[in-house]
């Protein structure tokens, strides 16, 4: 078995093993109620959305050029260079690799890649937040890729300059009647195709015209000028005072196993983390029908493949309405590209202890505004993925409110206890000064409303609000802190709006409940 | 007239009605709506953190700044949370470095002005009340209408500036350009219970309940609301009761701009009437 057959044969069988284990998840409940499936508006979102890649292209322009040349030049790469046996030989008579357009298509397409990639990373670097949400699979993705179109060029620059490959062909191809011809034709080649020979060949007008005249009775039919393969053989004029080394190491031997190591590197990556996106995303986009909206219940397998779907693209993270709570509480479970890992791990039962808090912390923080679910480029749901992570994160973790509310006296505080943890913001209810003017007339308790419609207001609410001012006054948060009068406030600002003294009722219960907040995630740990 | 506009969060998903209203009624009485990318007002994560609440409310004045306008919201919360931001950062001089520095990560500054408007603050104001009455081509005489004020526009008072915050006049005037009876009722400043769901729903329940009840009894035919919150508190979550609940019986919620819509006879699907769950049927006029 040769190294290439293999290899193939390895990879390949990784890949589709792999394939069926992504795919396995998938599966669930059915769902009745799903959106119809209309094949007409599948095809436009095939065209628009995964064809010109309008998505990604009404988000960010730029990513949207880098993204385009990768697409364009992987898949003629892919279709003509990989599979050109089963495809380009089939459908254009007469192909020969080395023959142009193929060899000039194959390094424009090679160099689109190259930029496209270049693009893409100077994206990811030139933005620090989308630089601190790139991770190791991201570049990976780049290199590899980066890394196959890289060794082909070397491949084919070394090919060009080597005159053991030459030789061979020579051998197999030309029949040389005399020394002095083999000569002529070694001129031509190194003046006008860039093969670098050990020895001085004699570059004279006789010498190149007979050279011409071989070339073109036995090499022309299937070489392009090399000229064509315009990045290849400019690096291998760069290569060329290094030439004599390279041929001697048998560099084309290297760069032909790397190349096609790094290949099957890539075809046994596919069905892993974000590989599996060129499959997985153009199939949901499609299944979407350009939707942008979180409507509608999704079956659980278009669910699966919504999930597998992202791309790590991170727009969905650099626009999140919620982000500037990331910037002070830094749970990365609140940036939608960060919460849809964690929700992934949570659906297959492998999200506990402080991560699965963290997403129950950074599901709820999310306001479900929508704007992910309308710029993600892979089209995903992700506002209906957001909303079952709320109803999810309730289960797994109940919220701060209905936590003080389980607690008993006793328990709470304990649970409070931490006196020195202080919220970011602090010093009303702490402040002595504030309650210096309270009264106690009651005026907060009687215009409230959460106290005018408890038909016992004190075992409804343990606390009156003029109660609570009472209890912070003489310094004693913790038994003020756990009151259901604190957890039950409304917000009107009515006891505020109404206080004789100016005393800021409803901000200082607001100061409480935050510092309630750090105390229970402190306690907890 | 140009605005950077404010939908707030809750619009884009759970009450377009309310955004696309807001848009029709903006474009046919003149106020230019600009739309930058802004983030959450922060209102929603102030019982939780009230830094983070303060930057998010802080950061949209930033974006605002940097667009060269004021910003317009139809969301009494989102302009609740704005407006207690700004008083924060002019009174705490180590909270507004704490903020400036946070602003400084993404590249932003702190703002010099902070100026937000509630959309019914540009009605009366800009647009007037008497633009309004000549361009009703549909009046809605007949009809009798509770407005709602909805509490974090109006208190704390000396924050907000919206109105008296004990006997504010503003929506009535607006709703009675429209050729429309407002009703008195007690419990009109009162709130709706929606900050309370999810977090006490029996209380929140009862809140919504007295509050309709009341304007039932008050005569009224439609309770206007001009918040997102307060919408969604009658109109949504009235309706996830049982299908006999009396409670439905009472007056239905309309937003605001969907009455000015009516009346000025724009665009149905924009107004959305048939959006809202708890129906109002227009009288024949």
């Amino acid at each position: 078995m040769t190294f290439f057959d293999l290899g193939l044969v390895l990879a390949s069988v990784i890949c589709v093993a792999g394939l069926v284990w992504r795919v396995s998840k998938w599966c669930g409940r059915p769902v009745r109620n799903s959106a119809p499936f209309s094949p007409l508006k599948g095809m436009q979102a095939f065209v628009v959305d995964v064809l010109l890649l309008a998505r990604t292209g009404r988000q960010s322009p730029l990513r949207w050029i880098g993204h385009t040349l990768i697409f364009v030049g992987f898949m003629g790469l892919l279709l003509f260079h990989a599979l050109d046996d089963q495809i380009t030989s089939n459908f254009f008579f007469g192909y020969e690799s080395t023959l142009d357009p193929w060899q000039f298509l194959r390094n424009l397409f090679g160099l689109m890649v190259l930029v496209g990639l270049g693009i893409m990373t100077y994206r990811r670097v030139a933005n620090k937040k989308l630089r601190e949400l790139t991770r190791f699979q991201d570049w990976f993705a780049f290199l590899l890729v980066g890394g196959i179109i890289l060794s082909g060029f070397f491949l084919e620059a070394t090919k060009i300059m080597s005159p053991r490959v030459f030789d061979r062909m020579v051998y197999e191809y030309l029949v040389v009647e005399d020394g002095s011809d083999l000569t002529a034709l070694k001129a031509v080649w190194a003046d006008k195709y860039g093969v670098v020979f050990t020895e001085r060949l004699p570059m004279n007008e006789e010498t190149l015209a007979r050279g011409m005249e071989l070339d073109e009775e036995s090499c022309m039919d299937c070489h392009s000028n090399t000229s064509s393969s315009f990045v290849s053989r400019t690096m291998a004029t760069a290569l060329t005072p290094i030439g004599p080394a390279l041929n001697r190491s048998q560099a084309t031997e290297v760069f032909w196993y790397l190349h096609l190591l790094l290949c099957f590197v890539g075809l046994a990556a596919l069905p892993f983390g974000k590989f599996l996106h060129p499959l997985t995303t153009p199939a949901n986009l499609i299944v979407r029908q350009g939707r942008r909206d979180g409507e509608g219940e999704t079956p659980s397998v278009r669910k699966g493949l919504g999930l597998d779907a992202c791309t790590r693209c991170g727009e969905c993270s650099l626009h999140c309405s919620v982000a500037p709570a990331f910037s002070v509480m830094g749970n990365s479970d609140i940036l939608p590209s960060e919460k849809l890992i964690s929700f992934k791990k949570y659906q297959q039962g492998e999200l506990f202890g402080d991560a699965l808090t963290a997403f129950a912390d950074g599901s709820r923080t999310c306001t479900e505004c929508l704007r992910c679910t309308d710029i993600c480029s892979a089209g995903i749901n992700l506002q209906e993925l957001w909303m079952e992570a709320k109803q999810a994160a309730q289960v797994q973790r109940v919220d701060m409110n209905m936590a003080v509310r389980q607690l008993t006296p006793k328990g709470r505080i304990q649970t409070f206890e931490c006196s020195d943890c202080k919220p970011d913001i602090y010093g009303l209810a702490d402040n002595k000064e504030s309650y210096q003017g309270c009264v106690q007339c009651t005026t907060c308790t009687s215009v409230c409303p959460v106290v005018a419609v408890c038909e016992d207001a004190s075992a409804d609410l343990d606390l009156m609000p003029q109660q609570i001012m009472n209890l912070l006054r003489m310094g004693m948060k913790e038994e003020a802190m756990g009151a259901r009068m604190v957890w039950s406030c409304t917000t009107c600002y009515k006891c505020q709006e109404h206080c004789p003294q100016n005393i800021r009722v409803a901000d200082v219960l607001y100061e409480l409940r935050n510092t309630a907040a750090v105390r229970m995630r402190k306690g907890n740990q | 007239m140009k605005y950077a506009y404010f939908p707030g969060c809750k619009i884009p998903h759970h009450l377009p009605e309310y955004g696309s209203s807001v848009e029709a009624v903006c474009a046919a009485v003149g106020v230019e709506l600009v739309k930058p990318e802004f983030n959450c007002c922060g209102y929603p994560m102030r019982h939780e953190n009230e830094l983070a609440s303060i930057f998010s409310a802080v950061r949209n004045f930033a974006i605002a700044e940097q667009a060269g306008l004021e910003i317009m919201t139809p969301c009494k919360c989102c302009f609740g949370n704005l407006k207690y931001a700004a008083s924060r950062i002019a009174e705490d001089k180590h909270l507004a470095g704490k903020v400036a520095e946070l602003l400084a990560q993404d590249g932003l500054a702190m703002p010099k002005e902070f100026n937000i408007f509630h959309l019914l603050t540009i009605l009366d104001e800009q647009v007037g009340a008497d633009f309004l009455r000549e361009r009703t081509a549909t009046p809605l005489a007949g009809v009798k209408v509770a407005c709602h004020y909805g509490c974090h526009a109006l208190r704390p008072g000396n924050i907000t500036g919206f109105d008296d915050p004990l006997a504010p006049t503003l929506f009535e005037r607006i709703i009675q350009a429209l050729g429309a009876e407002t009703v008195e009722w007690d419990l009109r400043l009162e709130c709706c219970g929606y900050p309370l769901r999810g977090r006490d729903d029996i209380i929140s329940a009862a809140l919504m309940r007295k509050k309709l009840e009341d304007a039932g009894n008050a005569g009224a035919d439609v309770v206007a609301t001009a918040c997102t919150y307060c919408q969604l508190q009658f109109d949504q979550e009235r309706d996830l009761l049982p299908f006999n609940a009396p409670l439905r019986k009472e007056p239905p919620a309309v937003l605001v701009t969907q009455l000015i819509g009516f009346a000025l006879g724009l665009d149905e699907e924009a107004v959305g009437l048939h959006k809202n769950r708890i129906p109002w049927t227009a009288p024949v006029l």
